[in-house]
């Protein structure tokens, strides 16, 4: 069943620069990118890396500020700059993952309830996702002692727990084998049905095929489709 | 066929030629080895320093309590002229040739020597021919007419003579006496030496013109030449003559190297004198008390030795642990290069050796740095500041020592850590190793030391000087040591049970307790590098703080209050000696014995004070602990009403009731009305008696009670002094701390315990990096799971508050352990630590509750400051950055 998630308008970039300075030198990683995701839409980035994928995520969720263009958010966040957003806004899987190494994998997972204080209420949801990303028996292990892969399921598990508005993603099934991957990408598809907007970087072909849109990225602009 | 290809040595790889170069791209982990080895360096080099700083001062003490020429070089020689019948020994008569002699053997050795010279007795006649019945002495030393209050003075030639020899003997100046024969005209008239407080100048000369001892025959009167001519004159016809040259030393900043030469030059300057004089080797008088002290610093010096070398033992071991945890650190910082290695199959020693070149240089730099900081802080902090040059030599040595010693074990450590890394399976049980608890074989240890310890003293001496023995440092250490790592094992194993407690707290608590649990062994070892110092530095500081409290205690009692002076003179007290300190008169007593402890007769020796009630107890020295009531309620009971007719008196050592007391021979019907276990003024092995001074009936001379009139005083003895004459005293003997306590003798002990105090300052200093290298190592880890907590929810005061529950918890608890066990070892010791048995009381118990407190606050504050830092690196810490690099 999908569950409903926070209202949400969805996101809306145009024209949107970020350069770096490397040395002498000046790199545009986002050289004007326009692009839309929309409530209930799962959008999937695909591109080369280096392309400039996470650093449109990082600028996304207000980790950077474009040097030009305009990012706006829709719905109820459209008056909020994404710095300044919750998790229940939004969730977001980074490239590291970010899981807090002093804390289990089940506390992780519940971490973003527990500091809102609902971690009562939010446990069995908790578990819940726990069990279907494989991760039940390991509930109570920390982080260096789970692989990669399940680090990286408990990660989208975290992302998913407060049911976001906007779910942004990095890579989140690199590590998966083909069943853990599906069971991520179910879980991610559901999250849309529910009106999340959904955007995930990846390379994965089959992400591509499950999300509803693909977008291609190279040398930092955004193109619609699959690249060829 | 394989091809045969040559594969080039690891070492003539980039990962290895570029290695020095490559560490210092890691600058926490250079800074960390380069701190760790500082602080190794630091401890092993301070121990032959720490040795010479003491015994530099065990020398310099003992001199301080002397005259300052007890420290100088003095040749000379001491010529009897005449034997105990009056006839020529046939000895040369020493003249000014032999002074020259002894002049000239100095400037050999480089030395500028000043005459001091002093004739034998000599029969003076006045101007009228009449014999003197008080023989006297010519004394010569430059500078010694400027040092004497004169009554009166002529120029010229001459002598001068003591004011009550010549007033006596009708002596003025301007006439010509003579002595031994030789007319000799008088050219001044001082006040006697012996009826002031002289100045420092005439210190060691005390003996020519005080009768302290007051020995039947006083000294001869001492006459002042006013040059060495007038001297040579009349001394060739006394007695004796003795010629002497002195060099001043410093002793106040003289090194035992330095005074070993100085006794060195003044045995070389005396066997050239002597060779150019005609008079015998056995004429030969040089000074020893400078070869004495010497001695007795090397005693306490080789004292200090057993305790202290095993207690830097200890310090340079902890400190290679921090050494080799920096080490670890390193494999960390450079992981991702060491996996690399790891993974096409470079071993553990390849790993090492690249490890030992990326860090020899900060190493290096790192035993400089403690090398040259265990030299400041001896010099600063230590006994002394006069080191000898070959302890500045040995601690170069060791801290070379300590450099190779260091960067092996931090190359060990940090090679078996990185392939460790590289080959552990996920989710690993922990070793066994880890599972031993080896801290009981330290508890174990510290068993043994104590039950030795029942069979032997704690504080032994060795030629009269007071060390401690190695046992009662190795003891507590051992204990405290053991008992902190199992306490700190125990508690953190307790602490998944606390993470469900905390997941019902709020987030800073839970966050902080997950923490702590997730990375148990570097909780315990931070629960004990904090528990560690706190437990040592009370125990040492608690200990030294008794011991000198005790040590005051002892000198206190034995004289009475601060000082005294004592005479044998009768006068009466008058209101100049009431404003000066309190007047006493001590009698021979003696009281019934209890059976068996008496003499023949039955009777038992006992000290009786005749004090004044009204201000005893404002001067005399008390401690609460030597009695039940405090003094002044005593000296209440010594103006109450008489019991039956007898005088109520106060004792230590006699029981209530009567006892029967007399004083020589005179019976005093008196009633012990009160008792303490201690009284002051207590200065022989046999119980004392206060009773109140005018209620004391007149004991006769005849009685044979060894009367003596005592000032007691808190203030200095020259009011005193004066207060004495002025009340008709005359010849006073001075009761000084310095002069009754051989404060050399017990140097031992303090610096045993300050030593100790030092390692714990030292250990302490070692938490602190070891605080900031745990810090590091989990920075990158904690800035990563921050970042994302903050993106989670959670606030930036939130975080702070886990930070300091994490730190201060740690470092709350490590207080209390550390205080419990200290005062546990505390307990078991002290009231072993009799520094001298022989004088009460017996052992105190002072508590330095202000500097506990100061240190209490330091760890709060270094907890509360590392939480800070912590907060700080991760607000910097710049989230796309972080939570893209560890991907």
């Amino acid at each position: 069943m999908t569950e409903r998630v926070q209202p949400s308008g969805g996101l809306v970039g145009s024209g949107l620069v970020k350069r770096y300075s490397r040395g002498a030198e000046t790199v545009s990683a986002l050289a004007g990118v326009d692009l839309r995701v929309d409530a209930g839409e799962f959008v999937a980035l695909v591109g080369p890396s280096g392309s400039g994928k996470s650093t449109l995520l990082a600028l996304l969720c207000g980790w950077e500020t474009a040097d030009e263009g305009e990012l706006r958010y829709l719905g109820p966040l459209g008056d909020r700059r994404p710095d300044t957003f919750g998790w229940r806004d939004l969730a977001l899987v980074p490239q590291a993952l970010g899981l807090v190494t002093d804390l289990s994998l089940a506390d992780n997972v519940l971490l973003p309830a527990r500091l809102r204080g609902t971690a009562g209420s939010e446990e069995p949801r908790a578990r819940a996702l726990l069990a279907d990303f494989g991760l039940a028996h390991l509930a109570d292990r920390y982080p260096h002692q789970a692989s990669l892969g399940e680090q990286q399921r408990v990660a989208v598990a975290r992302a998913l727990l407060l049911r976001p508005a906007v779910l942004l993603a990095d890579e989140p099934t690199a590590h998966q084998d083909r069943g853990h991957a599906d069971g991520l990408l179910d879980a991610v598809v559901e999250a849309a049905r529910g009106g999340a907007a959904v955007l995930i970087a990846t390379h994965d072909e089959l992400a591509w095929a499950r999300a509803d849109r693909v977008l291609s990225m190279r040398d930092g602009v955004v193109t619609e489709g699959a690249p060829s | 066929m394989r091809a045969l290809v040559s594969r080039p040595a690891l070492w003539r790889l980039a990962p290895w030629t570029r290695a020095p170069l490559l560490g210092l791209r890691q600058p926490a982990a250079v800074l960390a080895v380069l701190v760790t080895s500082a602080i190794l360096a630091c401890a092993v080099a301070s121990a032959p320093l720490f040795l010479s700083s003491a015994r530099s001062a065990a020398l310099q003490q003992q001199l301080a309590a002397e005259c300052a020429e007890a420290g100088w070089g003095h040749t000379g020689f001491g010529v009897p002229l005449l034997d105990q019948n009056g006839d020529p020994t046939g000895l040369p008569t020493p003249g000014p040739a032999d002074d020259a002699a002894l002049a000239d053997a100095w400037a050999q050795v480089g030395d500028r020597s000043s005459p001091v010279m002093l004739s034998g007795t000599a029969v003076v006649r006045d101007a009228g021919g009449v014999e003197l019945s008080l023989p006297a002495a010519v004394f010569y030393r430059p500078g010694a007419l400027e040092q004497v209050r004169w009554v009166d003075r002529a120029d010229g030639s001459g002598v001068a003579l003591p004011a009550s020899y010549a007033t006596s003997a009708g002596i003025d100046v301007g006439d010509t006496i003579t002595m031994a024969g030789r007319p000799v005209p008088v050219v001044g008239v001082y006040t006697d030496l012996f009826a002031y407080q002289p100045s420092a100048f005439w210190c060691d000369y005390r003996p020519l013109y005080a009768n302290d001892a007051s020995a039947n025959t006083p000294p001869p009167a001492l006459v002042l030449a006013t040059d060495e001519a007038v001297f040579f004159d009349v001394a060739a016809s006394t007695n004796a003559i003795v010629l002497r040259r002195e060099v001043p030393l410093r002793a106040a900043d003289t090194s035992v190297t330095e005074a070993t030469a100085m006794v060195d030059r003044q045995a070389q300057a005396q066997a050239a004198a002597t060779a150019a004089t005609d008079l015998p080797t056995a004429a030969e008088d040089p000074e020893t008390r400078l070869a004495d002290a010497i001695d007795r610093a090397e005693l306490v010096e080789s004292g200090l030795r057993g305790p202290v070398v095993p207690v830097a033992v200890a310090g340079a071991l902890l400190a290679l642990v921090l050494v080799a945890a920096a080490g670890s650190f390193w494999a960390d910082r450079r992981a991702t290069e060491v996996r690399l290695l790891a993974a096409r199959g470079v071993g553990p020693v390849p790993l090492a050796g690249k490890a030992a070149l990326e860090l020899g240089l900060p190493a290096l730099a790192g035993a400089a740095v403690g090398w040259a900081g265990a030299r400041l802080l001896t010099s600063g902090l230590g006994p002394a500041d006069d080191l000898d040059p070959a302890a500045t030599s040995a601690a170069v040595v060791a801290a070379v020592a300590a450099f190779v010693v260091g960067l092996g074990a931090a190359a060990a450590v940090a090679g078996l850590r990185a392939r460790g890394t590289a080959e552990r399976p996920l989710g690993a049980a922990p070793r066994w190793p880890s599972q031993v608890p080896w801290e009981l074989a330290l508890l174990l240890g510290a068993g043994w030391c104590w039950l030795l310890l029942q069979t032997r003293d704690a504080v032994v001496s060795t030629g009269g000087v007071a060390q401690v023995n190695g046992l009662l440092v190795a003891f507590p250490l051992l204990a405290i040591a053991g008992a902190a790592m199992l306490l700190g094992r125990l508690l953190t194993a307790l602490l998944p049970r606390l993470r469900r407690w905390a997941g019902r707290r709020p987030p800073a608590v839970f966050l902080a307790v997950n923490r702590l649990a997730a990375a148990r062994l570097a909780t315990a070892t931070l629960l004990v590098a904090v528990t560690l110092p706190v437990a040592v530095l009370s125990y040492t500081a608690t200990l030294t703080a008794s011991a000198e409290q005790t040590l005051d205690a002892k000198v206190g009692v034995q004289i009475g209050a601060t000082r005294a002076l004592q005479t044998l003179s009768r006068f009466t007290p008058t209101p100049g000696i009431d404003a000066v300190g309190t007047f006493v008169v001590r009698y021979d007593g003696s009281v019934a014995a209890r059976d068996g402890e008496g003499d023949s007769s039955g009777r038992r020796d006992v000290q009786v004070l005749a004090v004044d009630p009204a201000d005893f107890a404002g001067t005399a020295f008390w401690d609460d602990s030597f009695a039940d009531v405090p003094l002044p309620e005593l000296m209440a009971a010594l103006t109450g009403p008489t019991v039956d007719g007898r005088l109520p008196v106060v004792a230590a050592g006699v029981p209530a009731g009567n006892p029967d007391l007399r004083v020589g021979s005179t019976e005093v019907p008196a009633e012990v009305v009160a008792t303490a276990r201690v009284l002051p003024g207590r200065r022989v092995d046999a119980p004392l008696v206060l009773v109140a001074a005018d209620r004391l009936p007149e004991i006769e001379r005849t009685a044979g009670a060894a009367r003596a009139a005592e000032i007691w005083t808190d203030g200095p003895l020259g009011p005193a002094a004066e207060a004495l004459s002025a009340a008709g005293g005359v010849g006073f003997r001075a009761l000084e701390p310095a002069g009754v306590q051989q404060s050399a003798n017990f140097l031992g002990i303090t610096w045993t315990f300050g030593y100790l105090s030092a390692l714990a300052v030292f250990v302490g200093v070692i938490a602190v990096g070891g605080l900031l290298l745990y810090l590091e190592a989990r920075s990158r880890s904690r800035v990563s799971g921050y970042v994302m907590a903050r993106r989670l929810g959670l606030g930036r005061g939130a975080h702070l508050r886990s930070l300091l529950v994490e730190l201060g918890g740690v470092a709350v608890t490590g207080l209390l352990l550390g205080a419990v066990l200290a005062g546990g070892a505390v307990a078991l010791v002290y009231r072993r630590l009799d520094v001298d048995l022989i004088r009460p009381p017996t052992p105190l118990l002072d508590v330095p509750w202000t500097a506990l407190a100061v240190s209490a606050v330091v760890v709060v504050v270094v907890a509360g400051l590392a939480a800070l830092y912590a907060q700080r690196a991760a607000d910097r810490a710049d989230p796309a950055t972080v939570l893209r690099q560890d991907a």
